[in-house]
């Protein structure tokens, strides 16, 4: 395209962009500063994970785009498009033939495998928000490993409610070292980063951070010895493939109250119809 | 009995106000120390340079941790954090500044044995329902939150929340103000009978002088940032040496 570089983003800010992400994968689940830049879309569309994208993405990747695990939301459309057009790469929906994968708020059913790379959009990348808000201290309790006080939270769903009730961004402990926010991926998508063979990269652009998850890294979701983690799912078959095992999305059908499950990773669904 | 904490030479200044000069003193393991002065003496400040939360502007804190006395400097910020979390405790004037009131009590008491790596709910709130019993708060309020308490309950609260980690050492600033004098006896009466049945060593600062007759083996009189008396509570407070001290002590209105 002309009047662009190649991915939109100029070589020096690529630079920029991938000096941190090659800081986060030295550091895994350490939140590393960046100079994000403004990017052609509002903030909450991702422009965290299109900057990182637009750093690794090279000529002969294959870009696939989910929002919610679909293809075809409008935001997947779009980003999709996008580097179609600003870097004239191929995309598909396919899983298994993408090389980089940019996500919104889930992981695919399908496995990954090491020549592949997940980049997450992620809205707020500090899992203490709630508990510290001043961001000085959260960054010294993450300096300290002080994560103690995160089972406080848990502690409170418990009692409360009889189980942890945070049903995404369910915080994880990753290399045993740093606390996380795995982004806002159901909590059932959880096990499916600990010991992933693809390199996942997160990116958060209006809080400026990236940090990453290298390949067959620890990712260990809190909770109690007691209570154990629990990955939700409801407890339905997807109405169009049958399948009894993946993540469902609850779609209203009517104004009658109707409602279907389907799965919620739209080319999963589709691979399993044939 | 041992020296658990010393402190030497502390100064510090803020601005032009001294609010240390030259202070020195120490605590012995299992003994109630009491810092008595009027506001602006200093002694508020001299309890936050002692539990590591203020930095002295000369002077030196040395704490013996089990092999004798080293100075607080060189254990760094992780090693005095933990140290603050675990076996030391600090009880504020205020519950409502060290407690989350939106977190259920249970929650409240459990927070330092999760911060120490508790991880197993139901040993945790049997420990949490444990602690209030012991600060007579009914425990059937385990998962109530503690802004639906009283400012009495409230500071129990805090107690058992601070002491529940079987500190080996206290720091408490005027634990007993802003609350009414009934209810002041009774919160006296519990850390007195608590502190004695789990030998804690506690600094305890207060105006009260009826409060450290009560509560303290030995007694400090503060003025201006210097310690003007010290020695055992009765015989200063029965013999004061010191005219600053003859005035604290007679101006306690006779009950």
């Amino acid at each position: 395209m002309q009047g662009y570089n190649f991915a939109y983003l100029d070589e020096q800010t690529k630079r920029m962009i991938r000096r941190a992400i090659l800081k986060a994968v030295a550091i895994p689940g350490h939140q590393i500063p960046f100079a994000s830049r403004e990017m052609p879309l509002p903030y909450g569309w991702g422009t965290g994970g299109i900057q990182v994208t637009a750093a690794v993405i090279g000529a002969n990747d294959v870009l696939k785009v989910i929002d919610q695990g679909a293809d075809d939301t409008t935001n997947a459309v779009s980003i999709r498009g996008f580097f179609a057009r600003t870097a004239g790469v191929r995309t598909t929906t396919k899983t298994e033939e993408a090389s980089l994968i940019q996500t919104r708020h889930r992981i695919p059913e399908q496995p990954l495998r090491e020549d592949q790379i997940l980049i997450y959009q992620v809205p707020m990348p500090e899992p203490l928000y709630k508990l510290e808000p001043g961001k000085a201290k959260a960054r010294r309790r993450h300096a300290l490993a002080e994560y103690g006080e995160m089972h406080v939270k848990l502690y409170e769903d418990i009692t409360r409610f009889g189980r942890v009730a945070v049903a995404y961004d369910h915080p994880v402990m990753v290399n045993e070292r740093y606390l996380m926010s795995p982004s806002p991926i159901p909590a059932f998508d959880n096990p499916k980063m600990h010991r992933m063979a693809a390199l996942q990269l997160f990116g958060a652009g209006r809080e400026k951070r990236i940090y990453a998850v290298p390949p067959y890294t620890n990712v260990r979701s809190l909770d109690f010895e007691d209570h154990p983690f629990h990955p939700g799912r409801a407890d339905q078959k997807c109405a169009l493939c049958g399948d009894e095992k993946s993540y469902l999305d609850e779609i209203v059908i009517d104004d009658q109250g109707g409602r279907m499950f389907a799965c919620s990773d739209t080319d999963y669904c589709q691979g399993r119809r044939g | 009995m041992s020296v658990l904490l010393e402190a030497r030479g502390l100064e510090k200044k803020f601005g032009r106000v001294t609010a240390l000069d030259h202070v020195s003193m120490a605590l012995r393991r299992h003994e109630i120390l009491a810092i008595v002065g009027e506001s602006g003496s200093g002694k508020s400040t001299l309890l936050n340079v002692l539990a590591g939360r203020l930095s002295a502007d000369a002077g030196a804190v040395l704490y013996d941790g089990g092999d004798g006395l080293a100075p607080l400097a060189a254990l760094g910020e992780a090693g005095l954090r933990k140290l603050q979390r675990a076996r030391w405790g600090f009880i504020q004037q205020d519950p409502r500044a060290a407690l989350r009131l939106d977190v259920s009590a249970g929650g409240n008491i459990g927070e330092r044995l999760m911060a120490g790596g508790a991880q197993h709910y139901g040993a945790i709130r049997e420990t949490a329902a444990k602690w209030l019993d012991a600060v007579e708060i009914d425990p059937a309020r385990l998962d109530d939150l503690p802004k639906y308490f009283s400012g009495g309950m409230l500071q129990r609260l805090q107690i058992a929340a601070t002491l529940v980690t079987g500190p080996e050492m206290v720091f408490m600033d005027e634990p007993t103000g802003g609350l009414d004098v009934s209810v002041q006896a009774r919160i006296l009466d519990l850390i007195r009978g608590l502190v004695r049945r789990l030998g804690v060593a506690v600094v305890i600062v207060t105006h009260d002088i009826g409060v450290a007759r009560l509560l303290a083996d030995r007694l400090i009189v503060m003025r201006h940032g210097r310690i003007v008396e010290s020695g055992l509570t009765d015989q200063v407070l029965d013999d004061p040496h010191h005219e600053y001290t003859q005035l604290l002590v007679s101006s306690v209105l006779p009950a």
